[in-house]
């Protein structure tokens, strides 16, 4: 009997620790089912969950070595690997953890003007919405200056004539305050993770005009993030850790679990919120089709021109200078590599490709993958535009021959 | 060192932000202006211009704090106390405080009034951590008491054979007394609740 302890606490010695920071949203259900059902610990890893209050503790966390990983906007971890915001460090993006699941979600007045103008004019959500912040001066709220929603909110209004800064004023709240500031009127709508939407519709002062699907078909949304310099160190276990979120990916997406998965959020040491707002915004949720997806369409799958979709739209509004080379950096963050190595045995299929033209299906296709093809839904912009890895980097290629010409 | 350095605090326990308000006043070279925990975050900085801010890292406003350069000229920068010195850093977020600066203040300005901050919430922190810990152990006794009655009630033990039944159940299954009690009373209060059901459902 003391031997078996002994034994066991032996193990426990010598499991790797990752300590795993997340926000108070629903899109960490992979990390969170990953600790609850023990996949961390099949994998001989010992997982620490750490609840952080905002996006800028997760990043000072990461920077300083108090976390090893975190679930994160991807653009906040190219933030901090380039240091654009305090201390800099190097990071990873070796698994994709979520799809959608955004809500553009404005107040009740604002809802109804903008549905209103949209059907008298005969025009889309975003053309009657542009025109009346365009008249209001109005604030948006987004959740941080580095996150998916910043981005994908810019480039919804953009597609309709209107700029943050000129047109409108654009201000961070987070999503907890999210609520309050709307019925304060101090913002007149967000665009904000789940579940926060739907708690502002549940709390009658908010109404979703739209989400990320109708910005960006199969938009990319959380990453894991893991400091490079702790992976570097345990290949295994960051191996193992992928594995781990894989099987959780899986079980959050099936339809038939969004109801535990709702409850399991909704504890006080989690989201802490009604699980009925959770579960609007999980596959097979109230919202189908709607919210976040785990699993499905290689949605755990690090896609490079992901991340350099990002930072070309990090660059188009100031966020990153001229000077970095955006596919070199695409490449250094994301990791396909390290995800293709870690599931390779599990028969589980792989994208071939490390980059893909992104908005370039309007129907559903079909992604070459080993062991077998992968299903893959739609991925259009709501503006038709299709982006091109490749031109990105030709586009570095003419400046540094400009530059070699001189 | 600059005279009339204007600090702006921020923080969600309003002693603590008054304790620290008067230890940084008593040094005489700061001017001490305090935020309401609000929504109006980057107004109030536009408003009254710091030249540093502490903040509470436990609040999620840090993020609003972030985008102040959207807003405004100022270019906040995270510093806990200098990208030279990461181990005061490290002590800073541990104690769950950072700052802000707003104006380009000097390194050797700050550490002092950072040093004074760490301090100030380290201590806080502590009393918190004595309270929750006090706090656990008079629960865990509660539930053992109720579990000795459960135990005394329904199976006619004693009082000291009905704690000794529990220690050994803990014991045999290498798990916490308190977890093991826990467990006992929830899973007792579930049979009775669906005895209950039961015995509605009688005709």
């Amino acid at each position: 009997m003391s031997d078996v302890v002994s034994f066991a606490a032996a193990r426990k010695g010598a499991a790797p620790r990752m300590r795993i920071g997340l926000l108070r949203l629903t899109d960490g259900a992979p990390v969170i089912a990953a600790h609850e059902f023990g996949f961390f610990a099949d994998e001989g890893l010992e997982a620490e969950l750490v609840v952080e209050p905002s996006w800028a503790n997760i990043a000072d966390k990461l920077a300083f070595g108090f976390l090893d990983a975190a679930v994160i906007v991807p653009p906040l971890a190219f933030a901090v690997e380039l240091g654009l915001r305090g201390a800099a460090q190097p990071l990873l993006i070796p698994f994709a953890i979520s799809a959608g699941g955004n809500t553009v979600t404005l107040s009740r007045p604002l809802a109804q003007e903008t549905n209103e103008r949209a059907n008298s004019d005969g025009v889309s959500i975003v053309a009657a919405l542009a025109a009346c912040l365009r008249a209001r001066n109005a604030t948006l709220g987004v959740v941080h200056a580095y996150s998916t929603h910043n981005l994908l909110l810019r480039y919804w209004l953009a597609t309709a004539g209107i700029e943050a800064g000129r047109d409108f004023k654009l201000a961070v709240v987070p999503p907890a305050r999210a609520v309050e500031a709307l019925t304060t009127g101090q913002i007149a709508g967000f665009c904000a993770g789940a579940p926060w939407g739907d708690v502002a519709r549940r709390a009658r002062v908010g109404a979703i005009v739209a989400t990320s699907r109708d910005i960006w078909r199969n938009a990319p949304e959380k990453a894991l993030a893991v400091r490079t310099h702790w992976a570097e160190e345990r290949p295994e276990a960051l191996g193992g850790a992928i594995r781990a979120l894989l099987r959780a990916a899986k079980f959050c997406d099936d339809p038939e679990n969004a109801a535990y998965t709702a409850a399991l959020l909704s504890r006080r040491k989690y989201l802490d919120i009604d699980p009925h707002a959770i579960l609007a915004g999980l596959p097979g949720g109230t919202a189908p089709d709607k919210g976040c997806v785990f699993f499905r369409g290689a949605a755990t799958f690090p896609w490079r021109s992901h991340g350099l979709w990002f930072l070309t739209e990090m660059r188009r509004w100031g966020l990153v200078d001229e000077s970095i080379d955006l596919r070199a950096l695409a490449e250094r963050v994301y990791r396909p590599d390290l995800y293709r190595g870690a599931i390779a045995h599990l028969g589980e299929p792989a994208p071939l490709a490390d980059w893909k033209h992104e908005g370039a299906h309007d129907a559903p296709w079909t992604a070459e993958a080993a062991p077998a093809p992968i299903a893959m839904p739609a991925d259009r912009f709501c503006d038709g535009a299709i982006f091109d890895p490749d031109a990105v980097a030709s586009a570095n290629l003419a400046a540094k021959s400009a530059l070699h010409n001189l | 060192m600059r005279m009339s350095l204007r600090i702006l605090l921020i923080d969600m326990d309003a002693d603590r932000a008054r304790a620290l308000e008067e230890k940084l006043s008593e040094s005489g070279f700061a001017e001490i202006l305090r935020a309401p925990d609000d929504l109006e975050l980057a107004e109030t900085v536009e408003r009254t211009k710091p030249d540093l801010v502490i903040i509470d890292m436990a609040l999620p406003d840090r993020d609003a704090l972030e985008d102040i350069r959207a807003v405004s000229a100022a270019h906040p920068i995270v510093m806990f106390a200098g990208g030279d010195d990461p181990a005061f850093a490290e002590e800073a977020i541990a104690a769950g405080v950072c700052s802000y600066n707003l104006s380009g203040v000097a390194l050797q300005d700050v550490k002092p009034i950072m040093a004074s901050a760490i301090a100030l919430f380290r201590r806080y922190r502590r009393v918190e951590e004595e309270l929750a810990a006090a706090k656990a152990m008079l629960e865990e006794r509660r539930l053992i008491e109720r579990a000795k009655a459960i135990l005394m009630q329904g199976r006619k033990m004693t009082e000291p054979e009905a704690y000794r039944w529990l220690q050994k159940k803990a014991m045999n299954e290498n798990r916490k007394l308190a977890q093991v009690v826990q467990e006992f009373i929830e899973r007792h209060e579930a049979d009775s609740a669906a005895a209950t059901q039961a015995g509605r459902k009688q005709p």
